[in-house]
């Protein structure tokens, strides 16, 4: 027995990316909020060169950019009046580990420390001879001292309240750009240079040369600590590498899937649920080539990526996984926010199911009642109740309709109407299963055909469809010349179609010189 | 001899009288299906040749209703006379003409006069038969009567003679019969008391158009006539003149022929009304079973129900094959359409739903062999003895070879099938692997004006019990627009090959992926590994070893041997004469055996060579065509199906040409064992690994020889032995628990017999004596002695009441 099949489109191949993971609906659900995406001041003109987090609730964020310092409300984003005490380009900010100083490096090669709160300037350490790129306080609890780095290559250990160094830290023989302090321990940090190596400093040691020395191989832009301790991950070139430390400085892997040099890093969670166990480390790497990518360092893949339209210099994290912050070269902010769930789930819990009880008194339903005819239309089934499904119904669109009826020239024209090129050549592919398209195309009326060839100009180019529309287009011409003819309205079409054609004859010789370029190349590469 | 893929529609089948089966002609045998459950019960075997008709006794009281005897012919000239219940051959009544069709009157109309103590009349079958004369002759056909109370035809009466055989249709009470015959029916009466010496009363209807199929109204003198055109002519009052037997209607003579509206000349009608309805030929008419309604069906496979007095009509569309038969049941809730592709639909009456369907395998298509490189042959799987049939509705049938029986069907392209359309889609190719998990399917879409043309790949996925199969991957044009020769799977593996004539091949392997989100659900997919050419040639067909290290492809007239997995060109063999048609690699031996012929033209040399992998040339040959090959698993044996006939004169003379099927041993020139067969264009061959428990006599080895016609009818061979396969079927059980009609809503009535009447209220009788005694006044009583010898009568009466 016999059924009804709707007219399908052909299938297209399916990827993975048209289903997103969880993970990427997590890393999209950082959307720019509503109410600041018109405020101007999340823009600036000059690059921003370093985003910090304070570690502590609500988690205020700073930016800095030219020669000032912008401080971010944790809590509505918007911008705190800005600190722009600075003689030059400010380069690297660091909140103190109780979220309540701040230190900056400038140009000139000084490291300024101010409160955050009231902005005041508490210090000025100087004593690097060139620009400090670095600065980064103890992450750990020590609120007394503070590591800078400098474009002197040296790596200053200072003393913050004394305004002195306590080590001058040599060994780097280029810019010292980047810096980390070790997450577990106050007197362990991390400095990257462009002499390619990254060294690891013990404050503990005195004799000042690093403890371990790692070889990047490219400039390192970029050196973070990992939340263990044991684990540091550099930037450098377009690759980021992760190293053992504890396990002797060892490199455990090496990502290349940026395509620019890598800029920045920073630390990202994923939030999966609720509960300390749900949240997974992922590192954050900002390239030029604009792309934001997050890799699990656990499974050593990257489980997702972003495109932004600048390159992108600078990111940052909140540690509660709410707020993620890029800068770019051209001074935008990129902040994305996810919405807070615990508002929703008040709500959910405010909210009692009621049991309504039928009142012994209530009136027998009666056929005059509307209501009577409404009867059970509600009831939820119980448990042990066996289910019969309705069957579903077949959804049929109009050309379905039309086709089944053998009414195939209107079936052909309510396809065409409908505007998607996926069901106009499914359609067409179906009369030409029932030997009608050609009867179709010359019983069609000059309005029809107007519609008919104006789909043609638009897909009869396009690679998916261009196997049977160029085809249809020939015959097409060739059925209805007359018709064409007398026509100024389709003239026109078939002028736009010439056109296209051309265009389409040209890129495909262009394309066959290419490949004409290309074939030896591979041939002899097949052959080495 | 392991014989199936019978056709269960080649003449209409028959209804038990409890409804509760259907005996189907199927080649040879009677077939017995249970209808409730629609699988096969029993099987009547005795035939030497097809069975043509079969005639149920109809029960003429309800006691006789569980009575399951039945009348059978057949072409090797014999009657049967079976119990189908048991099954058991009662009778065989040999005549030595072939029968055509036969019709037994006399059981329609003894229904009447059932009293019983009347000598039983002699019983006469009116059959049409085939004398089969000398070579050469044409043979003569004629309608013959038959005694089968006396096993003998009785001699000089001769109804008709044709020159086709001629199908026998008789009224629903027996009165009359009646063929069709080119552009007129002929129709006798049969009287009342049949016997050896009586005249016929004959009536001829006269038509324009050649007639097709013809039916009798059960209790009118009404005639309906379907042609080729597809009209339905209905004569009422047929006969009249010729058959009534009063005087009166002389006066009829003179009336004016205006008043027989319709009628042609001097025929003997009423009137004849003509329906148009059917776009081409009408193949079956039946009038229900009270009169009112006429069935009709044809080639759209549409069945029309007509109301007789009005005309109009209900329909009961999209069956999706051309009816050829309409059978009613005792039972008037349940009737039977058999269709052209080898099915019969249980439909549920008055409703006309389709209950379930028996279905056989399906036939050929009558147009296929149109097209030019669709290959249509069956596939087999060897290890689960299954065939795959691509079938005309955009279908494949699995059958199963031991159970003679459909597995499944599945729907390969959304589409639906009209009998009679013009072919633009097909199902050309179809491959199982060797372990059937997979299934791969070609399906083609025929361009108009050269535009829209489509090859599309499909590959299934197959669940474990061949049930379930899920679409897995859908490729279209796998090898730009030029078509699919052939799909081989590696018997190793998850990996295929598709082979093309537009000169390349690819292979493809089965990936499986886990999905981001579940990772427990596995994504698989099939993807192309690699793709290589020789030469551009053509490439006709591909085979891989059987352990899956080589993929040999036979491009045009050479062999290219490939390594699968890194897609290397190992070695180039061979240089036949034409191209290669056929490639296959014997077991686990060093052997490879290819077929070369150029299909269409006159003038070829076909061949059959076996070449040694391990020198690289060939080790020998023979000049055969070969239409199939197959090779055992485990030894150096293999079979190949040569035909003597090469493709290109394939004419009607060559019917009794002789194919054969040469076994062979791949080390040896010498056949091993020859089969000779019939029917082999179209044919296919296959070794088949047995299953014990259904199968017996195949000793030492497990695999059998399966062999399938161009009519798709195949038989099972001992390749080893003389020893015939034998086959123990487990018929399911008729399920009897299954009521219908009246007694599914009330139960059983109680039997009632006219002797059971009178007896009827066994406590009456002693009430009525006790009052007769005592009834009167006092004085009037008899003397005591008296009354009590009554009063004890009565006592003993009752009593005797009570026992019986």
């Amino acid at each position: 027995m016999a059924e009804a099949f709707p007219v399908k489109p052909k299938l297209r191949p399916t990827s993975s990316k048209l289903t997103p993971t969880p993970e990427a609906k997590y890393w999209r659900s950082f959307k720019i909020p509503k109410d600041i995406e018109t405020t101007p001041s999340k823009s600036f003109t000059f690059p921003i060169n370093s985003i910090a987090f304070s570690p502590l609730a609500p988690h205020d964020f700073v930016a800095t950019h030219s020669a000032s310092v912008s401080i971010f409300s944790g809590k509505t984003l918007e911008p705190k009046p800005t600190i722009s005490s600075f003689s030059d380009t400010a380069a690297a900010v660091s909140f103190r580990c109780d979220g309540k100083l701040l230190a900056a490096g400038d140009l000139t090669g000084t490291v300024h420390v101010f409160d955050a709160k009231s902005r005041s300037h508490l210090r000025r350490l100087k004593g690097h001879a060139a620009a400090v790129r670095s600065v980064s306080y103890p992450r750990a609890a020590d609120k007394l001292h503070l590591f800078s780095g400098g474009d002197d290559s040296v790596v200053k250990y200072w003393d913050v309240t004394t305004e002195k160094c306590v080590f001058n830290l040599l060994g780097h023989k280029d810019y010292v750009r980047c810096g980390d302090a070790s997450p577990i321990s106050d007197e362990m940090f991390v400095s990257g240079s462009y002499d390619h190596r990254v060294r690891v400093w013990d404050v503990r040691v005195s004799n000042a040369s690093s403890v371990m020395e790692l070889n990047h191989e490219k400039p390192v832009e970029s050196v973070l600590y990992l939340p263990s301790g044991g684990l540091i991950a550099t930037a450098g070139g377009n690759f980021v590498k992760i190293w053992d430390v504890i396990g002797g400085g060892k490199l455990l892997y090496s990502m290349e899937s940026h395509i620019k040099t890598v800029t920045a890093l920073c630390m990202g969670k994923v939030a999966r649920g609720s509960g300390e166990e749900a949240e997974e480390n992922r590192i954050l790497s900002v390239a030029l080539d604009g792309y934001m990518k997050v890799f699990d360092y656990a499974k050593l893949k990257i489980t997702h990526s972003m495109r932004f339209p600048e390159p992108l210099l600078s990111v940052g994290f909140s540690p509660d996984c709410s707020t993620r912050v890029i800068g770019t070269s051209k001074g935008n902010l990129y902040i994305g926010r996810r919405k807070a769930k615990v508002e929703s789930e008040e709500v959910v819990g405010g909210f009692q199911w009621k049991i309504v009880e039928d009142d012994p008194g209530r009136k027998v339903l009666r056929p005059s009642y509307f209501r009577y005819f409404q009867r059970g239309q509600n009831l939820k089934p119980s448990e042990g109740d066996y289910l019969i499904k309705r069957p579903k119904k077949l959804k049929m669109a109009e050309f379905d309709k039309l086709l089944k009826k053998f009414r195939h020239r209107e079936a052909l024209v309510a396809a065409l109407n409908r505007r998607n090129p996926e069901s106009v050549v499914a359609v067409m592919e179906e009369l030409v299963a029932r030997k009608k398209l050609m009867k179709c195309v010359s019983n069609l009326d000059t309005e029809e055909l107007a519609l008919l060839l104006a789909f043609l100009q638009k897909y009869s180019t396009m690679p998916r469809y261009a196997g049977l529309l160029t085809r249809l287009a020939n015959k097409v011409v060739e059925l209805r010349a007359e018709d064409i003819k007398s026509s100024d309205q389709l003239r026109s079409y078939i002028r736009n179609l010439k056109r296209d054609v051309e265009e389409e004859i040209r890129i495909q010789q262009s394309l066959l010189e290419i490949q004409g370029i290309i074939s030896p190349m591979l041939r002899i590469a097949a052959r080495s | 001899m392991f014989t199936g893929g019978k056709s269960f529609v080649s003449s209409p089948p028959a209804f038990s009288n409890d409804a509760k089966r259907l005996l189907v002609c199927t080649g040879n045998t009677v077939s017995v299906f249970s209808t409730s459950t629609g699988l096969q019960t029993c099987e009547l075997e005795g035939h030497e040749a097809q069975v043509t008709s079969v005639i149920v006794v109809p029960a003429t009281n309800p006691a006789s209703k569980v009575l399951c005897y039945c009348w059978t012919s057949s072409l090797d000239g014999k009657i049967n006379y079976w119990d189908f219940a048991a099954p058991e051959l009662m009778r065989t009544i040999d005549i030595r003409f072939r029968i055509h069709s036969m019709v037994i009157p006399s059981l329609l109309c003894q229904r009447t006069d059932s009293t019983g103590k009347l000598p039983v009349p002699d019983l006469y079958a009116y059959i049409s038969t085939e004398d089969m004369k000398q070579e050469g002759k044409p043979s003569s056909f004629a309608i013959q009567k038959c005694n089968l109370t006396k096993s003998r035809l009785v001699c000089g009466v001769t109804l008709a003679e044709t020159r086709k055989p001629r199908y026998v249709t008789i009224s629903p009470s027996g009165k009359y019969i009646g063929t069709c015959e080119k552009r007129k029916l002929r129709i006798w009466e049969i009287p009342a008391k049949d016997s050896e010496h009586v005249g016929y009363k004959k009536v001829s209807l006269h038509h324009t158009r050649p007639i097709t199929t013809m039916a009798f109204h059960p209790n009118e003198r009404v005639v309906a006539a379907g042609d080729v055109t597809g009209r339905i002519l209905l004569w009422r009052g047929v006969g009249r003149e010729t058959f009534s037997n009063s005087k009166s209607s002389n006066g009829r003579m003179n009336m004016d022929r205006e008043d027989m509206p319709g009628v042609r000349d001097t025929d003997d009608a009423d009137s004849c009304t003509t329906w148009h309805w059917h776009s081409s030929e009408v193949n079956m008419l039946f009038f229900s079973s009270d009169g009112a309604y006429l069935y009709s069906g044809g080639k759209e496979g549409v069945l029309v129900v007509w109301q007789l007095d009005t005309g109009k009509k209900k329909f009961l569309p999209r069956i999706g094959s051309p009816l050829l038969y309409f059978i009613n049941s005792p039972d008037p809730t349940l009737s039977s359409i058999s269709c052209a592709d080898n099915q019969i639909q249980l439909l549920r009456m008055p409703s006309m739903e389709i209950l379930r369907s028996i279905s056989g395998i399906k036939l050929l298509c009558s147009h296929m062999d149109m097209y030019e490189g669709f290959g249509s042959a069956v596939v087999f799987n060897p290890t689960a003895g299954l065939i795959a049939v691509p079938a005309e509705n955009y279908r494949v049938q699995l059958y199963s070879l031991f159970d003679d029986r459909e597995i499944s069907q599945v729907q390969i392209c959304e589409r639906n099938h009209q009998p009679g359309d013009e072919i633009t889609v097909k199902v050309n190719l179809v491959a199982l692997s060797r372990d059937g998990s997979t299934m791969c399917t070609v399906e083609t879409r025929l361009p108009e004006e050269g535009i829209g043309s489509l090859v599309t790949l499909k590959f299934w996925a197959c669940g474990s019990q061949k049930k379930q199969i899920s679409l897995s991957t859908v490729i279209y044009e796998p090898h730009r627009d030029a078509e699919i020769s052939c799909i081989a799977f590696r018997p190793t593996g998850n990996m295929a090959v598709s082979s093309s004539h537009g000169g390349d091949f690819k292979v493809w392997v089965h990936r499986h992926e886990l999905t981001p989100k579940d990772e427990t659900v596995q994504r698989s997919g099939w993807t192309c590994h690699a793709v290589g050419s020789y030469k551009k040639k053509p490439m006709s067909t591909a085979a891989f070893s059987s352990d899956g290290s080589v993929l040999a492809v036979a491009a045009d007239k050479v062999i290219t041997l490939w390594d699968p997995d890194r897609n290397t060109l190992l070695a180039v063999i061979g240089d036949s004469l034409e191209p290669i048609t056929n490639l296959t690699f014997v077991g686990k031996s060093e052997y490879l055996v290819s077929a070369s012929a150029s299909r269409g033209s006159k003038i070829s040399n076909p061949q059959l060579t076996v070449w040694s992998m391990s020198k690289l040339c060939a080790a020998w040959s023979y000049r055969l065509d070969i239409e199939a090959i197959t090779c055992s698993m485990d030894d150096c044996t293999f079979a190949v199906l040569a035909r003597s006939k090469p493709n290109g004169s394939a004419d009607k003379s060559s019917k009794h040409a002789e194919d054969v099927i040469l076994l062979f041993n791949a080390e040896k020139a010498v056949p091993l064992s020859v089969w000779f067969v019939s029917e082999a264009q179209g044919g296919g061959l296959s070794f088949v690994s047995s299953d014990e428990d259904k199968v017996s006599g195949t000793l030492g080895t497990d695999e059998v020889l399966a062999y399938i016609n161009g009519a798709r009818e195949y038989v099972l061979l001992n390749p080893h032995s003389e020893q015939d396969i034998s086959r123990q079927r487990d018929f399911t059980n008729l399920d009897e628990t299954d009521t219908h009609g009246y007694a599914s809503v009330y139960g059983e009535l109680p039997e009632f017999s006219l002797k059971a009447d009178q007896t009827a209220f066994p406590s009456m009788p002693s009430g009525k004596t006790w009052k007769g005694i005592f009834s009167g006044p006092s004085h009037a009583l008899p003397p005591l002695p008296k009354l009590c010898s009554d009063f004890l009568e009565s006592l003993l009466e009752r009593r005797s009441g009570v026992v019986e």
